[in-house]
């Protein structure tokens, strides 16, 4: 035997191995330790095309939290319950991702969600409850009365369905039913691949829905000293604290999610903006909701994080005046408008004259917009794109009333 | 036809490059399909591997007519042009996905950059069977080298092939431990003199190639049938690299064609010596 060429071998060898063992054991775990291989393959394997094809989604996954935690391409397309699988390149996968994948890991935010006016009343808004089922069309219609026993808004059908599918359903989509039985995407928050809480707490995320005159709240927050803060602020807060553990440390100055949804201070997070609202200042003539107390204390709790009570108090009082002080404006026009009705001058096709524009203006508008402004600290939209315009409206429905009296008169 | 030309050690190497660039025509044709043959650029090997071995006959039936001008011609020509494809394989698939990050992870998932120095190692072969002679200790020792560098890529593949995984299956560390004691045992006849005792544990260790080559085989094709996949073709392409595993056969018969030449050397001249040694 040569011992010499026998050790030479075994030593060349071993320290191969030895090599290859130290490089693998460099690899996170949380890539490697999962349930299936494919699991571990997956992210690796689809980045080696998406990174050519689709750099940016890519890029946003790997600069993800779920990245960091180890959640793969494929745990979130995976097929879930109610979907359908596609062979694509050796995965089965689902392209589509909706909240019945979601929901595998985050079951209780997607209850929240589906509580919400984001979720099935947000559709039913624009393409009637006709995808509903009658439990779910009930069961919402009690947390949101008026909700979901509605038809269609009529704009949809007068502006056509090119304006209404890039128009009110982009938006309102946020509630749409999937054909995996789930609702909405939570992505439209979170946005896919980065699936970011960040991003979520952004007051230009609510903005991509909640703006223009018909609930001017990014508007609103932006003139607000909070948006002021924010502006200024921002890249002093930490915005990608996790929702357990989110203190007033990391967001000193509220976002929309704040004051909303978060559970700041330990204060509980939710996914149902609702909750804390007391209010339904988007209705025409504006009630208290019907868990009005309840919400009321917790959304004052959240003020208290950073507030004295006085000044919620205060705020609340002031914004309770002008919800009243509107609801009268609203409730004289509208009276107007009841008695045109009773004198049928007015057609029973919406939008159809000048004074249902007018009156849907006052309210749907301006009346909306006073009254967020008013809870929200915009002082002007409280006034010159609130007030001002209802008191302008009002003056051209009164003269477009006897325009059409006068017109029938002849 | 002359003499004994079957049982020279060159006609041996001449017909594993004929096997081996036929053999590789269905595995670039695989390897290309993963990306629908994205680049023109992806074809020429394919080309080259179903062209190449018609060469190579011809080249073999000069041989085996002791005509060896046309033989080395043909040889040649056909090395040479293997040589390029292998370089210019290597530096097209240097743009790959490593190329740009410089990440553990991108070094597991990017695309095999030194497979096409295959088709570099096979030119190789042939230029060296034409230029040194196959009777001299130098001819074995390169034969040998060339084994070990194919080795040497079996085993940064089976590394970094089964790491795209995790190892998830511990039986997947196999090809990585056995071509590492390839890559030693093949080392050492090239830097020391070794005897019949070492030559003998060597042929073991590649008949252990040729079982772990065998069953890597059957496993991936397993895995692969057991795959996703609209049609098997797909399961191939997209899953477990079917063909992969037969390299160690493959290069323990390269390896196994060099030290029996190199054995035969040691026998009829310095054995004693080595012998004595031991």
């Amino acid at each position: 035997m040569n011992f010499r060429a026998i050790f030479l071998a075994l030593v060349i060898g071993t320290a191969l191995v030895v090599s290859a063992f130290l490089i693998n054991s460099r690899r996170p775990r949380v890539v490697v330790e999962q349930p299936s291989a494919s699991f571990v393959t997956a992210s690796g394997k689809c980045a080696e095309c998406h990174r050519n094809n689709q750099y940016s989604i890519v890029h946003e996954y790997e600069m993800s939290k779920h990245a960091a935690k180890g959640v793969t391409c494929l745990d979130c397309h995976q097929v879930a319950q109610g979907q359908t699988g596609t062979n694509h390149n050796g995965f089965v996968i689902n392209f589509g991702v909706t909240p019945a994948n979601c929901k595998t890991c985050h079951a209780a935010i997607y209850e929240q969600f589906v509580r919400s006016r984001h979720a099935a009343p947000s559709w039913v808004a624009v393409a009637g409850n006709q995808d509903f089922s009658p439990e779910m069309i009930e069961q919402m219609e009690k947390l949101h009365p008026g909700s979901m026993k509605r038809p269609p808004h009529p704009l949809t059908k007068l502006e056509g369905g090119p304006a209404a599918q890039s128009g009110c359903i982009a938006c309102h989509s946020i509630g749409r039913p999937n054909a995996d039985g789930t609702i909405g995407n939570c992505t439209f928050c979170h946005t896919r691949h980065t699936s970011s809480v960040a991003v979520a707490r952004l007051p230009s995320t609510c903005g991509q829905c909640h703006l223009g005159p018909d609930h001017s709240q990014l508007e609103i927050y932006t003139e607000s000293k909070h948006g002021i803060m924010f502006a200024a602020q921002q890249n002093l807060m930490n915005l990608n604290a996790p929702s357990d553990t989110l203190t007033t440390k990391d967001m000193f100055v509220p976002t929309c999610a704040t004051c909303h949804m978060s559970g700041i201070n330990g204060r509980g997070v939710t996914h149902d903006p609702s909750e804390r609202l007391s209010y339904n200042l988007f209705a025409e003539v504006t009630q208290p909701r019907p868990n009005a107390e309840r919400a009321q204390a917790k959304m004052k709790d959240i003020c208290l994080q950073c507030h004295t009570p006085s000044l919620v108090n205060r705020v609340y009082t002031e914004g309770a005046a002008v919800v009243d002080a509107t609801n009268e404006k609203v409730l004289a026009a509208k009276a107007i408008m009841d008695s045109l009705k009773a004198e049928g001058l007015i057609s029973t096709n919406a939008f159809s004259q000048p004074v249902q524009l007018t009156y849907f203006d006052l309210w749907h508008y301006y009346g909306r917009t006073a009254k967020h402004a008013a809870f929200m600290g915009g002082a002007d939209y409280v006034q010159w794109h609130g007030n001002y315009p209802m008191l302008q409206h009002m003056v051209e429905l009164k003269a477009q009333a006897a325009e059409l009296r006068k017109d029938n008169a002849k | 036809m002359q003499n004994n030309w079957l049982r020279q050690p060159r006609t041996w190497v001449e017909l594993f490059v004929l096997s081996n660039l036929g053999g590789l025509a269905p595995d670039i044709f695989l390897a290309h399909s993963t990306n629908h043959f994205q680049a023109r650029a992806e074809w020429v090997p394919l080309v080259f591997s179903l062209s190449a071995p018609v060469i190579l006959l011809a080249a073999i039936v000069t041989l085996a007519l002791g005509k060896l001008s046309p033989w080395r011609i043909l040889g040649n020509v056909t090395g040479w042009i293997s040589i390029f494809i292998g370089v210019v394989g290597l530096v097209l698939h240097l743009k790959s996905q490593f190329f740009q990050q410089w990440t553990l992870a991108s070094l597991v998932y990017t695309a095999p950059f030194a497979a096409p120095l295959a088709y570099t190692g096979i030119g190789l072969l042939l230029v060296l069977n034409r230029s040194v002679d196959a009777q001299a200790r130098e001819w074995a020792e390169w034969v040998i080298f060339l084994a070990l560098g194919g080795f040497m890529g079996n085993f940064i593949f089976s590394v970094t092939d089964h790491a795209q995984n995790g190892f998830f299956r511990q039986v997947e560390w196999i090809p990585v431990i056995a071509s590492a004691l390839a890559v030693g045992f093949l080392t050492v006849p090239l830097i020391i003199r070794v005897n019949e005792g070492y030559f003998k544990i060597c042929f073991a260790m590649l008949a252990l190639q040729v079982l772990v080559g065998l069953a890597g085989f059957a496993l991936h094709l397993h895995a692969d049938l057991h795959g996703v996949g609209k049609n098997l073709f797909e399961k191939v392409v997209r899953g477990a690299p079917v063909f992969a595993p037969l390299l160690f056969p493959n290069l323990a018969i390269l390896g196994g064609i060099g030290l029996w030449t190199l054995r035969t050397m040691l026998d009829g001249t310095s054995d004693a010596a080595t012998v004595n040694r031991s």
